[in-house]
């Protein structure tokens, strides 16, 4: 995927954040917006292009009244994804090699090219094992570089490290409510993920869950083959057979419902990608699951 | 069970390699957890583990060359255990003057060769050793069992004859060879000679101590010229200032011997048979020997197996995941 042809999806907020910076969510920010929120005095708001005269003039004080608008403010969209060894996976897609990192920033790519259309700061965290400095964005409203790290990505190998960095990425993001798009796998102890989660409540978070149909439902149908495990090394023989594969695929889709009760108890819809990334199926999520 | 080169076994511990190293071709997956545990996939593994182990150990094991060890077997049989000391002095080149059988000219140690072979092969469980001798004792078959070596070794006398007769050295080689073999409770030696030699008194004594130790008994077979002078003739009495004769004084020292001793002597093909046939008929007990099993060759057997490890190895690369790409 060129820079030119990155999709974009639309998102909108739940939630009314207070940037001073104008965008296009919902604000508690006094300002030059449309939404009116009530009246209060001249002296209090001194700002004479906004005195109300039908209010002044009804009032038998002969206080002189200014209009109250909210602006719309501009809100910090980040991207935490996930760079540990599981996420150099990657099956066929479309008949070429697709690793899940690949997959992991275009959608990064995808989202940048979205918030700085919605004209939000943009910024991107990686984590493997630890929160990797060098792979980190800081929120900013031009997008380039955070694009640019993104085309970077797309040829990162990750370490064979584990994913347990996730539990210091709050402390990369901003004290203001953000929309953070989660990238992973989740391939991690559903026990460090919650905790991790329960740190990141300040926060609007949305996870990605990037699945690959090759591990589970794409396995080959009779065979004997070798894994090995990206983050830990460890070598397992697998003979694969019917019986199984569906174990596998039974494993599998138990780990899903695991991870969706998991997210639902924080209130945060998981978002699955398997196989192509489907920027419409984003705008389709944020309709479904976010309150206008 | 023991080894032709034992030093390849020090590279037995290169066995246990595929216990080190991983397999190579090993697919990265995202996460094992996910896997849940299959004790078959398990086993499998496990066991393709142990295949290579086990190829690479019959290999060295194969390149090492075990064998089991000759075994010895003790049978029973009815014989004995003989040597025969036969002269090949120049005089045993002369035929038998005056035969009555027909062959004409039949040198003396062409009868004696035809006439042991027929008893060599008519004995079934003997154990035979030959010696023969001349100016010197020549070893020429260990005590064994092997018939054919014995017959082969017994024409191999019938050949052009040598210098003198030394039959002292001929007695204690003969002795000599009894020497690492278990009694069997009858040994024997036979010495075919023409005439006779002196033997001084040192040697005497020996082959006299050898003898009676050994449990050897004597026959003596004189091939006489006609007319000669006979070892049994007692009244024969030497000129004066002369010594006894060579045969007289050799039969009356083999009479000293405690363990038994019995002479014969052939004019004739025809005598020395008869004397043949009379020892054949003594030496008839039975008697105990040890029978060489030779030990077999395993090394063949490792390589084939490890052949067919390997087969089996191939067999589970065969059934390996090739559509998987990751």
């Amino acid at each position: 995927m060129s820079i030119e042809n990155i999709k974009e999806f639309s998102y909108h907020i739940g939630w009314r954040n207070r940037g001073r910076h104008p965008g296009r969510h919902a604000s508690t920010q006094r300002g030059m917006g449309m939404e009116f929120i009530g009246h209060t005095s001249l002296i209090s708001y001194p700002d004479p292009r906004r005195i109300d005269l039908r209010q002044t003039i009804r009032d038998p004080m002969e206080q002189v009244y200014v209009r109250l608008f909210n602006q719309k403010s501009a809100t910090p969209v980040f991207v935490i994804c996930d760079l540990s060894g599981s996420m150099n996976f990657g099956g066929q897609v479309n008949g070429k090699h697709e690793r899940k990192i690949r997959k992991a920033a275009d959608i990064a790519e995808s989202i940048a090219r979205s918030a700085t259309r919605n004209s939000d700061p943009f910024g991107f965290v990686g984590f493997d094992e630890i929160v990797r400095e060098d792979w980190i964005s800081t929120a900013s409203f031009k997008s380039q570089r955070a694009i640019e790290l993104a085309e970077r990505l797309k040829e990162y190998h990750p370490e064979p490290v584990s994913g347990s960095g996730i539990a210091d990425v709050w402390r990369y993001l901003p004290r203001e409510r953000s929309l953070v798009f989660l990238i992973s796998d989740f391939h991690m102890p559903l026990k460090e993920l919650e905790s991790s989660l329960a740190n990141l409540l300040r926060h609007h978070i949305v996870p990605v869950v990037l699945w690959d149909a090759d591990e589970y439902k794409n396995l080959p149908e009779f065979g004997i083959t070798a894994v090995t495990d990206p983050e830990t090394g460890a070598k397992r023989t697998l003979f694969l057979r019917k019986e199984y594969r569906d174990k596998i695929i039974a494993s599998f889709e138990a780990r899903r419902e695991a991870i969706y009760k998991l997210f639902m108890q924080f209130d945060m819809p998981p978002f699955y990608v398997e196989g192509d990334f489907d920027a419409d199926a984003l705008t389709e999520y944020f309709h479904q699951f976010v309150a206008a | 069970m023991s080894f032709s080169h034992p030093w390849v076994l020090w590279l037995l511990p290169l066995a246990l390699l595929p216990l080190v190293f991983q397999r190579a071709h090993s697919k990265s997956y995202s996460w094992l957890d996910m896997l849940p545990a299959d004790p078959l996939s398990d086993l499998i593994g496990l066991i393709l583990k142990i295949l290579a182990v086990l190829i690479l150990t019959f290999i060295i094991m194969g390149l090492s060359a075990p064998h089991s060890n000759q075994q010895l077997v003790e049978r029973i049989g009815v014989g004995a255990q003989i040597t025969l000391v036969l002269d090949r002095s120049a005089s045993m080149d002369d035929p038998f003057s005056g035969t009555s059988d027909g062959i004409v000219g039949e040198s003396k140690s062409a009868a004696a060769s035809r006439l042991i072979t027929q008893f060599v092969q008519s004995r079934k469980n003997d154990m035979l050793g030959m010696i023969t001798f001349s100016n010197s004792a020549m070893y020429v078959l260990p005590l064994t069992e092997n018939k054919e070596a014995a017959v082969a070794a017994v024409r191999a006398t019938a050949g052009n004859a040598l210098f003198q007769t030394n039959i002292g050295s001929g007695l204690t080689s003969a002795a000599g060879l009894f020497d690492k073999v278990p009694d069997s409770g009858s040994r024997a030696v036979v010495l075919l000679s023409d005439g006779a030699g002196r033997i001084d008194a040192n040697t005497q004594q020996k082959i006299k101590d050898w003898y009676d130790r050994m449990h050897l008994s004597l026959y003596w077979i004189v091939l006489k010229q006609p007319g000669g002078l006979s070892i049994f003739n007692e009244n024969y009495v030497p000129q004066e200032d002369q010594p006894l004769p060579p045969e007289i004084e050799l039969h009356d020292f083999f009479k000293t011997f405690k363990t038994p001793f019995n002479a014969y002597e052939a004019e004739n093909p025809k005598t020395l048979q008869l004397a043949i046939d009379d020892i054949n008929r003594k030496e008839k007990k039975p008697i105990k020997y040890l029978e060489k099993i030779p030990g077999k060759d395993f090394s063949n057997l490792c390589f084939m197996i490890a052949a067919i490890l390997i087969a089996l190895l191939l067999g589970v690369k065969y059934l390996e995941v090739k559509t998987w790409k990751n």
